[in-house]
C-alpha cells in the first residue's frame, strides 16, 4: 500500500515536472523576459567559466601559433630553394657574361712544344709578353679550361695543364654549388677533391671555376663529373672529372 | 553537491571545447548513478531525483539552448524511466546480474536528452553532433558501470 502510494507520488511529481517543462517550452519562446534571464544566467556563470574560457583562448592561441610556425617554416624552405635557384641563375648569368667577354677578345696561340716527359704537365705556346700574355692567364681548348700560363717570355709562354699534379684551382659543381679543388694526377686524369660526402653529386654534373679563384675568373667551364674516384675517411669524396677539352689532342689553344 | 560540481564540469568542458565537441552528459550520469546506488531507502530520493533533473535541465537550457524546456523534458523523462525500471527489480536482487540493465539506463540518460533538440530543430549537423556525443559518452558510461559493479560487490 505504502509502495503504491510512493509510486503514485513519483508519477504526480514527474508529470508535474514534465507539464511545467512543456509549459515553459511553449511560452518562453514568445517571452522577452526569457532573454534577460538567459543573459543573467550567462553573466552569473561567467565567473566560474572564466578558467575554461582562458584555457580555450590559450589553446586556440597555441594552435594558431603552431599553424603559423609551420606556415612560416614552409615559406622559409620555399624562399631558401628560391634563393638557391636565383644564386644558380646569377652564376650562370655571370658565366655567360664571361663567355661573351672572352668571345669578344678571344685570341689563339699555337702549341709549339709538348714534351713527352711532361706530357700531362705543361705546354709551350707561341705567344709571349709582346702579345699581352701574363702569368696566370687561363688557357682554353674547345671553349674549356685546359690550364693557365705559368711563365712568360718575350715571344713564348709556358702553360701548366689541368692534368698536372701541381695544378690546383678552386672549382664549383654548378648543379649543387658544392666547392672543391681541381687537381691533376700527372697521368691524364683530372680530379675534384674535398667535396663533402652525401651531397647528391652525380655523373654528368658540370664543373667550372669558382668565384674564389685569385687570377682565374669564375664560371670558366672545366668539364663534367664522370664518377666517384674515392671516398675518404674524413667525410670528403674525390670525383673524377672528364675535361671538356680533348687533353690528348690540341694543336692550338685560345686565351 | 556532487551534482552541482558535475553540472559545472560539463558546462566548463563545453565552454572549453567551444561547442566544437559534444561533451558527455556528466550531470545525468551522476544523477542516474546516484539513484541506482541509493541505499538509504528514503522514499523522497526519487522525488529529489525528479526535481534535480528538472533544475539541471532548466539551467542547461538557459545556458546553452536559450529556451527552457528542451533538456528539462529529456532529463525528467530519463529520471522517470530510471525510477520505474529500477522499481520493478526487487531491492535484494539489485546487486547481482543487473550490469546490463544499469548500462541500458545509463545509455538512456545519454540518449534521450540531446535527442529532443535534434528532433525538433533537425539538421544534418545536429545528428552528427548527437552521434558524436554518444561515442564520447561511452567511456564515461563504462566508467560508471565499473564503479557500480565495485560497489555492488562490496554490498554482497
Amino acid at each position: 500500500m505504502e509502495n503504491t502510494r510512493n509510486t503514485a507520488r513519483e508519477w504526480v511529481h514527474g508529470l508535474t515536472a514534465l507539464i511545467l517543462g512543456l509549459f515553459l517550452l511553449g511560452i518562453s519562446s514568445g517571452l522577452g523576459v526569457m532573454k534577460s534571464i538567459v543573459d543573467l544566467w550567462g553573466s552569473i556563470l561567467f565567473i566560474p567559466e572564466y578558467p575554461a574560457v582562458f584555457l580555450r583562448e590559450m589553446f586556440i592561441g597555441w594552435r594558431s601559433w603552431s599553424r603559423d610556425k609551420n606556415t612560416l617554416n614552409d615559406e622559409l624552405e620555399r624562399l631558401r630553394n628560391e634563393n638557391a635557384k636565383l644564386r644558380l641563375d646569377l652564376a650562370k648569368l655571370n658565366s655567360e657574361k664571361i663567355y661573351e667577354s672572352h668571345d669578344n677578345e678571344i685570341r689563339t696561340a699555337r702549341v709549339t712544344l709538348r714534351a713527352p716527359m711532361s706530357w700531362w704537365s705543361e705546354i709551350r705556346i707561341d705567344r709571349g709578353k709582346q702579345d699581352k700574355i701574363t702569368q696566370g692567364l687561363p688557357v682554353f681548348s674547345n671553349g674549356y679550361l685546359i690550364g693557365r700560363v705559368s711563365s712568360v717570355s718575350l715571344m713564348s709562354s709556358w702553360a701548366e695543364l689541368i692534368t698536372s699534379p701541381s695544378f690546383m684551382i678552386p672549382a664549383v659543381i654548378e648543379e649543387t654549388r658544392e666547392l672543391g679543388v681541381v687537381v691533376g694526377d700527372g697521368n691524364g686524369s683530372v680530379l675534384l677533391r674535398y667535396i663533402p660526402a652525401g651531397r647528391g653529386v652525380r655523373s654528368g654534373m658540370k664543373v667550372s671555376t669558382a668565384m674564389i679563384g685569385e687570377q682565374v675568373p669564375p664560371g670558366l667551364p672545366i668539364g663534367q663529373i664522370s664518377g666517384e674516384f674515392s671516398a675518404g675517411v674524413d667525410g670528403y669524396t674525390t670525383y673524377r672529372i672528364e675535361p671538356g677539352a680533348d687533353m690528348s689532342r690540341f694543336y692550338t689553344v685560345s686565351y | 553537491m556532487i551534482l552541482i560540481i558535475l553540472w559545472l564540469i560539463q558546462d566548463l568542458l563545453t565552454v572549453f571545447t567551444g561547442g566544437g565537441m559534444q561533451i558527455p552528459g556528466l550531470f545525468m550520469l551522476g544523477l542516474v548513478y546516484r539513484l541506482l546506488t541509493d541505499e538509504s531507502n528514503d522514499e523522497n530520493v526519487n522525488l529529489w531525483g525528479i526535481w534535480s533533473a528538472f533544475a539541471g535541465g532548466i539551467l542547461w537550457d538557459l545556458r546553452w539552448i536559450g529556451i527552457p524546456g528542451f533538456f528539462t523534458l529529456g532529463y525528467v523523462v530519463v529520471v522517470l524511466a530510471v525510477i520505474q525500471v529500477w522499481g520493478i527489480i526487487p531491492p535484494q536482487s539489485r546487486n547481482s546480474g543487473t550490469g546490463l540493465i544499469v548500462f541500458i539506463l545509463m545509455e538512456i540518460s545519454q540518449l534521450i536528452p540531446p535527442l529532443l533538440p535534434v528532433l525538433i530543430l533537425g539538421g544534418a549537423a545536429g545528428w552528427q553532433y548527437f552521434l558524436t556525443q554518444q561515442i564520447y559518452s561511452l567511456p564515461a558510461i563504462l566508467f560508471c558501470i565499473y564503479f557500480y559493479n565495485r560497489k555492488a560487490k562490496n554490498r554482497m
